[in-house]
């Protein structure tokens, strides 16, 4: 884990400091086959903030994120062009190792999918598979992440038990958990709680407002009130075009677009 | 609505609705109702020969394999421990069954530990790696060699495996090796093909979590979807065990049937079906050895219902 963050750091150490730019995408391009999905998307990522993606089913938000770290890679057919920086190398290259790219930006997705395995086993699952076998470590991180998601005080005594006994919301914390065990800069998040209760998505949203302190988030949501309460930035997808980015306060106040007027006015969506 | 108030209440013939009801076919006629009895029938009688069959399979093997404890005055105890199996000496016959029920058992366990391992990694290539090609051409090649009849694996035993176990580890080839390398291949592709099954159903979000945690594709395999199919893999591999256990002709080829105890797997041994094919014939019914082979059958046949129980609690296990 470490390793892997400096070779893909040492480029770009500098660029860091200048801006608070993590992840500017530039002329994005994804096709399924022959069908054009998502069309020139140019849109910065900034660090330690929420950047929400919104927009009607089948607008390209998912699709778009989950190139950021590359899972569209496992459909065949998926396509991608343009470039994704991130600390200076383009995350879209076919030199990219995927396995250190997915070690660095995380993902979490709508359904929850813990493995069927124990509690502790699937927040130390990442960790095995980037070779820590430190029992002392693996045990630590265990704790930590999960009182990072404050997790930790409803499992402490059955860590040892299926994670699948688990409620949806608090599966869905352990899938966070897991996604922070290797202390990636990125955090994905698809949909994390349209799957859920109400009670369980306040209490993601209350976490992810904690977790921008120390982690880059990017959100797909349905649920437009969810972006305007956590998001710093917004971006608006709508028939697989970015229409409009800018501040959250901004893109919900003082749209540009008529589009994005009307989704966020209800009109459509 | 109304229709349902029309339905849920008592229908009368002053009821106005009625009519049209009836115009529409929204009422049962009685042809209705004797087409669908009548078809009830057909599937109950179906269901209830399959009860019949097994309760009176089960029960008729029973009474045969207690003949020889009940009537010929054997020895439960001396019978299934016994070594020696010598039904016909002139005087002091003995009926010492072990070294079969050992044969059939270590034919099943050897055969199990070599299709096993070849037969998941089997599994685990046409799902995991080569999804397309796995399904277009492996899957029907593996339909083709379950259809395969067993005598045929032996016949390839018997010219293939033997000659070879008697060149390379000597005696004469005919080996509880051999049995168990032609059962293993035999039952290869049903594991196979059971177990491709269960590893198709580890839902996709499984192996998308663990890509997403940064794992190369051996590292999901082998930790992921593998432990996720747990015990379906295993019920797999009973089936297959359950098959290998059943299976007396192709084993009967290449066996050697010895009625001694083998000391290797390079010795020539005997099972349960082996014997019972082999000395059914020279047999006369209600003779001593006759009922004896009688009783061989009922152990298989609670072995084999062992088997299948074992196959139902680890599928129960697994939904749970």
């Amino acid at each position: 884990m470490i390793e892997m963050e400096s070779s893909l750091l040492s480029f770009a150490k500098a660029s860091e400091k200048e801006t608070s730019v993590l992840i500017q995408v530039k002329d994005v391009d994804i096709y399924y086959g022959e069908n054009h999905a998502v069309r020139q998307v140019n849109m910065p990522i900034h660090e330690r903030s929420i950047t929400a993606l919104i927009g009607p089913s089948g607008c390209g938000k998912s699709t778009f994120i989950r190139t950021i770290n590359r899972m569209n890679d496992l459909i065949p057919t998926a396509r991608c062009e343009g470039h994704i920086d991130y600390h200076g190398i383009n995350i879209l290259s076919p030199k990219v190792d995927v396995v250190k790219l997915r070690k660095e930006i995380g993902m979490v997705f709508q359904q929850p999918n813990p493995f069927p395995k124990t509690i502790s086993e699937n927040i130390q699952l990442p960790l095995k598979f980037a070779g820590v076998r430190n029992k002392r470590k693996l045990k630590d991180v265990t704790e930590q992440c999960l009182k990072q998601v404050t997790l930790w005080d409803e499992v402490k005594d059955r860590l040892d038990r299926s994670a699948t006994g688990l409620s949806g919301g608090q599966q869905q914390r352990l899938c966070i958990a897991r996604a922070l065990a290797l202390k990636p800069g990125v955090i994905l998040l698809d949909e994390p709680t349209s799957a859920l209760d109400p009670v369980s998505t306040a209490k993601i949203e209350e976490l992810l407002l904690q977790l921008k302190k120390d982690y880059t988030i990017v959100i797909v949501t349905h649920n437009m009130q969810q972006a305007a309460r956590i998001a710093d930035y917004t971006a608006f997808f709508y028939q697989g075009e970015l229409v409009e980015f800018g501040t959250t306060k901004k893109l919900f106040t003082q749209p540009e677009k008529k589009d994005t007027a009307d989704y966020i006015a209800g009109r459509f969506g | 609505m109304g229709i349902n108030k029309t339905m849920a209440g008592a229908p009368s013939n002053k009821d106005p609705k009625l009519s049209l009801l009836k115009e529409k076919g929204l009422i049962k006629r009685f042809t209705d109702h004797y087409s669908e009895s009548r078809g009830r029938l057909i599937i109950y009688i179906s269901a209830s020969l399959m009860i019949i069959a097994v309760v009176a399979i089960t029960l008729f093997l029973t009474v045969q394999g207690l003949r020889s404890f009940v009537i010929d005055r054997l020895n439960v105890w001396s019978f299934v421990t016994g070594t020696e199996w010598y039904p016909d000496r002139e005087n002091n016959p003995s009926f010492g069954a072990f070294p079969f029920i050992f044969g059939s058992i270590a034919v099943t366990l050897l055969s199990a530990v070599i299709a096993a391992p070849v037969a998941v990694g089997c599994a685990i290539f046409m799902t995991e790696l080569t999804k397309k090609w796995g399904q277009r051409v492996l899957q029907p090649v593996i339909e083709i060699l379950v259809g395969i009849p067993s005598v045929v694996y032996g016949l390839i035993g018997l010219s293939v495996i033997v000659p070879f176990i008697k060149q390379y580890f000597g005696g004469s080839g005919f080996s509880l090796l051999a049995g168990s390398l032609v059962v293993g291949i035999m039952i290869l592709p049903t594991v196979a093909s059971i177990a491709a099954d269960s590893i198709r159903s580890v839902p996709d979000t499984l192996r998308e979590a663990s890509y997403a945690i940064g794992a190369t594709k051996w590292q999901t395999i082998w930790r992921v979807v593998i432990p996720a199919a747990g015990s379906s893999l295993i019920t797999a591999i009973v089936l297959g065990m359950s098959r290998a256990f059943g299976e007396a002709l192709a084993v009967q080829m290449v066996v050697g049937n010895a009625r001694g105890l083998p000391t290797s797997i390079f010795d020539p041994a005997a099972t349960l079906t082996t014997i019972i094919t082999l000395s059914m014939g020279n047999s006369t019914y209600g003779s001593v050895l006759n009922d004896a082979l009688w009783s061989l059958g009922l152990i298989l046949l609670m072995i084999s219902y062992i088997f299948i129980v074992i196959i139902r609690f680890l599928s129960k296990r697994r939904k749970a």
